[in-house]
């Protein structure tokens, strides 16, 4: 006869078979998939970038880096927060970093020796991502968003430099989507 | 108890294919890098050897005595052999990664509590404190086994980390074995002992693990593909980074003192 706990028992078999057998078949064809695209597919890496505009990431990195080309014009912590975004342009910026680091490895391809240039980017995102989590632990302990603006300018400047990086590269190598990534960049 | 002409077959394929691994895995010389897997193999030949005859000549209730104390020690060996092989695919270079290294451990906890969860919930009908303890413990084994394997999976995956053949071969098959462990378990949970299809249950247990000692016979008789070489460049431009690497040690070393 079938109680009620044997019931119980079967119900929850069947939800841990499917949550083993879906987590397999899960890394399973993930593993497939990059056997067959080893340096990933280009449209679901242009999908990953998140928008940003290019002439306020500019103008906040020629502020921090004071270029002669570039107007000599001190930003307030305010304006350079308004001209990101907010948090919200902060986290394009931590979510784009690791896409330029993968838009690198893909060009890999074609050319093996772009792997310094990756290494290169992998150090930046990560100097991106430190002063990142400077201002995000700020806001933790309830510092004003303006309180730190020399970290944000630190990562946006960098962020802006790697973004110019990896244009340069598929630029100068010729590469296909040079267009796409330039509008989605 | 007797044993009937397919289940005696069964029986004596399973001893014979166990001496066969173990002659594997001792000539092509995987026991130095799978210790403990055979152990395990070496240690099913030692309990056929002493159950048979336990089976054959003495009562049931010493069979089931003899048969839960090796249980005991069977879980040990597989758990360990779970650690053996995340320790191939984790510690690559003799020290573990050390992303990896929480992430396991809460894999490891998270997995004792579910099997466990998961064996305390049937209700075996009519059944002795023995044959309950026994059939609860083969459920826990059986669902801890899959969960590691698959969350073994899944932390290579997420951290990248190759698995070396042979290990993945070990690990499949017995992965495969609990897998279908766990559905068997599950069914003997629910049904009586003595029944027909309780040993039924049991006679399809015993088939899938010649199965995984037939693949595995098979896949540690043959090489591992041998590992390509790096390009001596790429081997020039290691050595020197270990050197400058070395330089900078002994720098920052002199200026602690």
């Amino acid at each position: 006869m079938i109680t009620i706990r044997t019931l119980y028992f079967f119900g929850f078999l069947a939800i841990f078979l499917v949550a083993i057998l879906a987590t397999g078949a899960h890394y399973y064809l993930r593993h497939l998939k990059q056997q067959k695209y080893p340096y990933g597919k280009w449209d679901e890496l242009l999908k990953r970038l998140g928008s940003l505009d290019h002439n306020n990431l500019a103008l906040i990195a020629g502020s921090f880096d004071n270029e002669p080309d570039m107007e000599d014009e001190d930003l307030d912590p305010e304006q350079i927060w308004h001209l990101l975004g907010g948090m919200q342009g902060l986290e394009v910026v931590e979510k784009n970093c690791a896409v330029l680091v993968d838009l690198v490895f893909y060009v890999q391809q074609w050319y093996p020796e772009a792997m310094l240039v990756a290494e290169q980017l992998r150090q930046n995102a990560r100097e991106v991502q430190w002063h990142i989590d400077r201002i995000k632990s700020a806001a933790k302990i309830g510092k004003p968003r303006t309180a730190t603006p020399e970290y944000l300018q630190q990562a946006v400047a960098i962020y802006y430099r790697m973004s110019c990086q990896v244009l340069t590269l598929y630029e100068q190598a010729d590469l296909p989507g040079l267009a796409d990534l330039q509008g989605a960049l | 108890m007797h044993l009937t002409g397919t289940a005696l077959f069964v029986w004596a394929a399973a001893f014979a294919l166990e001496i066969l691994l173990l002659v594997v895995l001792v000539t092509r010389h995987r026991a130095t890098t799978f210790p403990v897997f055979t152990t395990l193999i070496a240690f099913n030949i030692v309990k056929t050897v002493v159950l048979y005859p336990i089976m054959v000549h003495g009562t049931k209730h010493s069979y089931f005595v003899g048969y839960f104390a090796f249980a005991i020690l069977d879980f040990a060996l597989q758990s360990s052999i779970a650690y053996e092989l995340a320790s191939h695919v984790f510690r690559p270079t003799g020290t573990w990664a050390p992303d990896v290294r929480k992430a396991f451990l809460i894999l490891t906890v998270a997995s004792f509590t579910v099997a466990a969860a998961l064996a305390c919930i049937p209700s075996p009908p009519e059944r002795t404190l023995l044959g309950t303890l026994l059939d609860r413990g083969n459920l826990f084994s059986s669902a801890l086994q899959c969960e590691l394997f698959i969350g073994m999976i899944a932390l290579s995956a997420t951290a990248r980390l190759p698995w070396k053949t042979h290990v993945a071969r070990i690990a499949q098959g017995l992965g495969f074995y609990s897998l279908i462990g766990l559905l068997l378990d599950a069914s003997q949970n629910v049904l009586v002992r003595s029944s027909a299809s309780f040993q039924a249950v049991d006679y399809i247990r015993n088939v899938t693990y010649l199965l995984c000692e037939s693949y595995w016979i098979v896949m540690l008789w043959q090489n591992a593909p041998a590992p390509q070489e790096l390009p001596e460049e790429t081997r020039r431009q290691l050595f020197t980074l270990q050197r400058r690497v070395e330089y900078d040690l002994r720098k920052l070393r002199a200026l602690k003192r």
